[in-house]
């Protein structure tokens, strides 16, 4: 950017641009470093004479317990579910109304009601409608032959009936996004390969996929962030439960710190979530910088 | 009759008349010896009370900290009698039950002053005690200057006062030695059994006398009424669920939570009594409990017995209360049971929980939220919330031996006071009190409902259980 | 530029319908539900056929449920008011940081520039729980506890990394050209911003407002722990109508649907920009 008389002043404007948003968010990576130091204290409120520094004994205990392990299971598993099923649905979904038409695109406000609906109280909505009594899916489920299935009562559904919330809240962010990116896919190549008689097949996975990756990097990255820390539906549904079938990340430090009083072992599992959503994003974004990049060499 | 034998009881406070008149004339108006003297010593404190400065803090605002709960709705219903009587304001925070107590702990633990006083269970002083959030109560109790003389401490049942009161030693007796009062018992509810009586009428049923009668007729409710199952109780992954109607009947076959071994705490959920007590409860549910149990809280327990999708419920009596009114759908159906699920045992032993007032250790105006705890804990505002409103059950013995109050239940919540005077003698709280309760007991729900699923075996699974409660113990240095 | 053949529409036509039914169903049963009284929904087996009522729409408005237990006091509205306080505020702020810094980095190349970047989106990958863990502390030694304006400092982290990406790839999409042309009229950097580059971007910016106002007000966790109860927003006030009277189920219904309502509003008004303006710094032709 030229054109500015004064050097310094251009030299210093990004920063200057920049730094309020920067400054605003330095002031929560204080609590952040408060919180790594917790989690190497034997710190739990209702023992105040233990408290003591510890290095890094929160860890290995959690290391050793099997609960732990558990979560790191459920976490990835409701992760890996979620975010595969919403991908793939609300590609279906964006390729569907893909058409720019008043229908397609009244179409695509309304699928977007579910993720105005916050997801602590789409729980408390599944809720209604998974009641044995009179949740109309009980009904369906009773209708299609399953007089007696028990949603997120029973471990062998709960996790199931969570996913199955989490991608009716989340799959129209995945859609809306994937949307955008589609309608965005310059004409030519797909003229193109319909003179040549290509099929419909190989331009989507040859064409349409390729030129969308970096919006489904995207929606998945920020998708995955929120399903690694999720903690509204599943804590609303069961709170962990049935048994520790849904004790994911958060639930289990929520409980440790708001219930447990334990703020040293819940601070443990919180920076091992942290650490994990840190090592995924980074393979995200590398690989949406490296895509950008050869996107910015081409045009 | 009452304000007749008001006038006479004040005519002795004014030495008009001695008192052994006063027996003889009460006498003649039908009232009994005991009846009488307990008039006598109320218009003898209310005497001693007007020395009692209520508007020492005239002017202070104190703020409070509330659960979603008709004790509370209660307590605002009356407010303003208290706001006139001491000149004082009072603000509150209501929060939904869902959440108030982790809000109480989220409070407590970032060290704020934002509340004076605050709703709590008996079981949660025993992290806040602890932790230091909480006074003693004694230091103020037992102030005669802070303490209005009518405020008849002694008054409160003595269970009640025993169980919210505790020395901070993990396994020590609550009341017991050393003891910190960490809360005023406000409104309590202790275990039974609620029935639908429409439905047990129908079908020739009898509210059970043990545990397994107990199995029986739910099994029958569930097979034979169309759209009903047998019995309702708790099962959310909480420590909600082991608290009511399961540790009642645990305790009622003299099974404990913790032994004391060599000075140690040790789980005691292994034995074989348990395991045979959580045979029986596992399978009662699985047969003819509600179908997503593992969901169920208070309300969900509470909302079918009231809408006729449950036969009976075993879980606090005052659920049962609450539910036979309002709109609910079978409200002036239901009728009140105790239980003793123990063929040997002589009596009910229902856990107790305690609905109480505690105050925060934070706060900066502590005389003037006492104002209000003793204010909103003593006779008169129970009396009121006893005939009024919703505040049962009380806990003072003066309410219960309430003519009016008596009344009232009688009429129109039928079989509820046997149901209290055979349950009450043996209700207290069974639990061991040690900080990780909540830990712990959580673990103990989300056992059961492993077993429920069957997930693990119920040996197995309490074997696990004992294992695990053990290791966190000596993990935490108990 | 897709084939239409006939059984090609029809195939369309039935997933279209099998996705709207599976996605809007749930809505159009509780906005039912919200219509009919405890009593009603309670009714085994579930029916659409009963005689519509308004009073849970009553409760809710008038703040108080009148039933035979006595008279309930409700907060919804109150609670309704703060969601929209902390959402509007809390993306106005972001949008006040955001569109600068997203310009910076889209049009300047600048020393620490990609490390900035990367640092604000990072705050969203923290886990909220591990931050509210002890900010607790120090808003309450701030005396930024119970505050608003300590809440919409908290809400930037769900805020402002999405709205900052979003519109970064915005900016980067559209032509320098224009702006260039403008500034070599005589114009200052700081009127081209705001008079040629923020009106250009206004498709993202609105797509961006859209998302991240939704996010803002889905917040359940934050406003628990840090306010008391009068700055609650809807999401924790939902919780009240589950009363040691029962659940109000019809209540229930009627606060979701009253809830979506101002959301459903804004995204009604932004919709046309909301596919064009969600251009993520991707491939243009």
């Amino acid at each position: 950017m030229d054109g500015s008389r004064r050097p310094f002043m251009r030299k210093a404007l990004p920063y200057l641009l920049s730094l309020p948003a920067l400054l605003v968010c330095i002031g929560i990576l204080i609590p952040f470093g408060t919180a790594v130091y917790y989690s190497l204290q034997r710190y739990n409120l209702a023992f105040p004479m233990t408290r003591g520094f510890i290095w890094l004994e929160n860890y290995t205990l959690l290391f050793t317990d099997p609960a732990f392990w558990n979560t790191v299971r459920v976490s990835l598993l409701y992760t890996l579910y979620t975010v595969g099923f919403e991908l793939v649905l609300g590609l279906g979904i964006a390729m569907l109304l893909q058409r720019r038409s008043l229908f397609n695109n009244m179409m695509s406000i309304l699928l977007l009601l579910p993720l105005m609906i916050a997801p602590a109280i789409a729980a408390l909505m599944w809720k209604l409608m998974t009641n044995p009594g009179f949740g109309i899916l009980s009904y369906f489920a009773s209708l299609l032959g399953f007089p007696d299935f028990k949603w997120a009562s029973a471990s062998s559904s709960a996790l199931f009936t969570v996913v199955l919330i989490d991608i009716w809240v989340y799959t129209p962010f995945m859609m809306v996004l994937l949307l955008a990116g589609l309608r965005a896919l310059p004409r030519q190549p797909f003229e193109a390969a319909e003179l040549d008689g290509v099929p419909q097949s190989f331009v989507f996975f040859r064409i349409t996929l390729p030129m969308l990756t970096p919006y489904i990097i995207t929606a998945t990255l920020f998708r995955m962030l929120e399903s690694i820390q999720q903690f509204d539906i599943i804590y609303a549904m069961t709170q962990g439960g049935p048994g520790n079938t849904l004790m994911a990340f958060q639930v289990a430090a929520y409980l440790e710190r708001y219930q447990y009083t334990n703020v040293g072992r819940s601070a443990a599992i919180l920076m091992v979530l942290w650490a994990i959503t840190f090592l995924l994003s980074n393979l995200f974004i590398k690989q949406w910088l490296r895509l950008r990049e050869r996107a910015r060499g081409m045009g | 009759m009452y304000s007749r034998i008001q006038d006479l009881a004040n005519a002795v406070v004014r030495r008009q008349l001695d008192r052994r008149n006063f027996l003889r004339r009460a006498g003649q108006l039908g009232i009994g010896a005991s009846a009488a003297t307990y008039f006598l010593n109320q218009a003898q404190s209310t005497a001693l009370a007007q020395d009692f400065d209520w508007q020492k803090h005239n002017g202070t605002t104190i703020k409070l900290l509330l659960n979603k709960h008709p004790y509370a709705d209660a307590m605002i219903a009356n407010l303003e009698t208290f706001k006139s009587m001491t000149g004082m304001d009072v603000t509150y925070d209501v929060f939904p039950e869902d959440v108030y107590f982790d809000k109480v702990t989220a409070e407590l633990s970032s060290g704020g002053g934002n509340y004076d006083a605050f709703m709590t269970g008996a079981y949660q002083t025993w992290q806040y005690g602890p932790a230091g959030w909480l006074v003693d109560m004694n230091e103020f109790i037992s102030d005669a200057s802070l303490t209005n003389p009518n405020y008849n401490w002694d008054d409160i049942l003595p269970n009640l006062r025993a169980s919210t009161a505790w020395s901070g030693v993990p396994g020590a007796e609550l009341g017991g030695e050393g003891a910190k009062q960490w809360a005023i018992p406000w409104g309590f509810e202790l275990n039974s059994i609620a029935y639908n009586k429409r439905v047990f009428d129908e079908h020739n049923l009898t509210p059970p006398n043990n545990m397994a009668e107990l199995m029986e007729t739910a099994a029958k409710i569930s097979t034979d009424v169309d759209g009903m199952y047998g019995v309702g109780v708790r099962g959310s992954r909480s420590w909600a669920t082991i608290h009511p109607g399961f540790l009642s009947g645990y305790s009622n076959f003299n099974e404990r939570d913790f032994t004391m071994e060599n000075g140690q705490l040790m789980a005691a959920m292994a034995t074989p009594g348990s395991k045979s007590f959580h045979a029986d409860w596992v399978k009662m549910i699985q047969e003819s409990g509600p179908r997503d149990w593992a969901t169920y809280t208070w309300y969900q327990v509470g909302t079918d017995l009231g809408a006729g999708a449950s036969g009976m419920i075993y879980d606090a009596d005052i659920l049962g209360y609450f539910m036979n009114g309002g709109e609910n759908a079978e409200a002036g159906n239901l009728a009140y049971h105790a239980f003793a699920p123990n063929p040997e045992a002589s009596a009910p032993t229902p856990n107790v929980w305690i609905w109480s007032l505690g105050m925060s250790n934070f706060s900066t105006q502590k005389e003037a939220a006492w104002l209000f705890m003793q204010w909103a804990s003593g006779t008169d505002h129970a009396l009121f919330g006893a005939r009024d409103m919703d505040f049962v059950n009380p806990v003072r013995q003066s309410v219960w031996d309430d003519q009016a109050f008596q009344d009232r239940i009688a009429k129109s919540y039928p079989g509820y006071l046997e149901q209290y005077e055979a349950s009450a003698p043996g209700s207290k709280i069974y639990f061991t009190p040690q900080p990780l309760f909540f830990n712990l007991t959580t673990e103990w729900a989300s056992m059961l409902q492993q077993m429920v699923g069957n997930e693990v075996p119920v040996d197995e699974g309490l074997d696990q259980l004992a294992e695990s409660v053990n290791r966190q113990l000596r993990q935490a240095g108990i | 530029m897709e084939r239409q053949t006939t059984t090609g529409r029809v195939v369309r036509v039935m997933l279209l319908t099998l996705v709207g039914l599976f996605f809007l169903f749930p809505i159009f049963w509780v906005l039912l539900m919200s219509f009919q009284t405890n009593q009603d929904i309670l009714r085994i087996p579930p029916s659409i056929f009963f005689e519509p009522t308004l009073g849970n729409y009553k409760a809710l408005i008038s703040g108080r449920l009148e039933s035979t237990a006595g008279v309930l006091e409700i907060r919804f509205m109150n609670n309704l008011m703060n969601s929209v306080i902390l959402a509007v505020s809390s993306v106005a702020l972001s949008l006040l940081l955001g569109i600068p810094a997203a310009y910076a980095f889209a049009r300047f190349k600048f020393r620490l520039g990609e490390d900035i970047a990367f640092t604000l989106l990072s705050f969203r990958f923290a886990p909220p729980l591990l931050v509210l863990l002890p900010l607790a502390i120090y808003f309450q030694q701030m005396g930024l506890i119970d505050t608003y304006i300590g809440l919409i400092w908290v809400y930037q982290l769900i805020t402002l990394p999405l709205i900052l990406w979003i519109v970064r790839g915005y900016f980067e999409d559209i032509s320098e050209d224009i702006e260039h042309a403008y500034r070599l009229d005589g114009n200052g950097w700081f009127k081209t911003f705001l008079h040629i580059a923020i009106p250009l971007a206004k498709p993202g910016i609105a797509a961006a407002t859209l998302l991240s106002f939704i996010f803002a007000w889905n917040n359940f966790v934050f406003a628990l722990i840090l306010a008391s109860a009068d700055k609650q927003p809807v999401t924790v006030g939902a919780l009240a109508f589950v009363t040691a009277s029962g659940i109000q189920y019809g209540q229930i219904a009627a606060s979701i649907v009253l809830s979506v309502t101002p959301t459903l509003l804004l995204a009604l008004y932004a919709q046309r920009y909301l596919v064009e303006g969600l251009s993520l710094g991707a491939v243009k032709g």
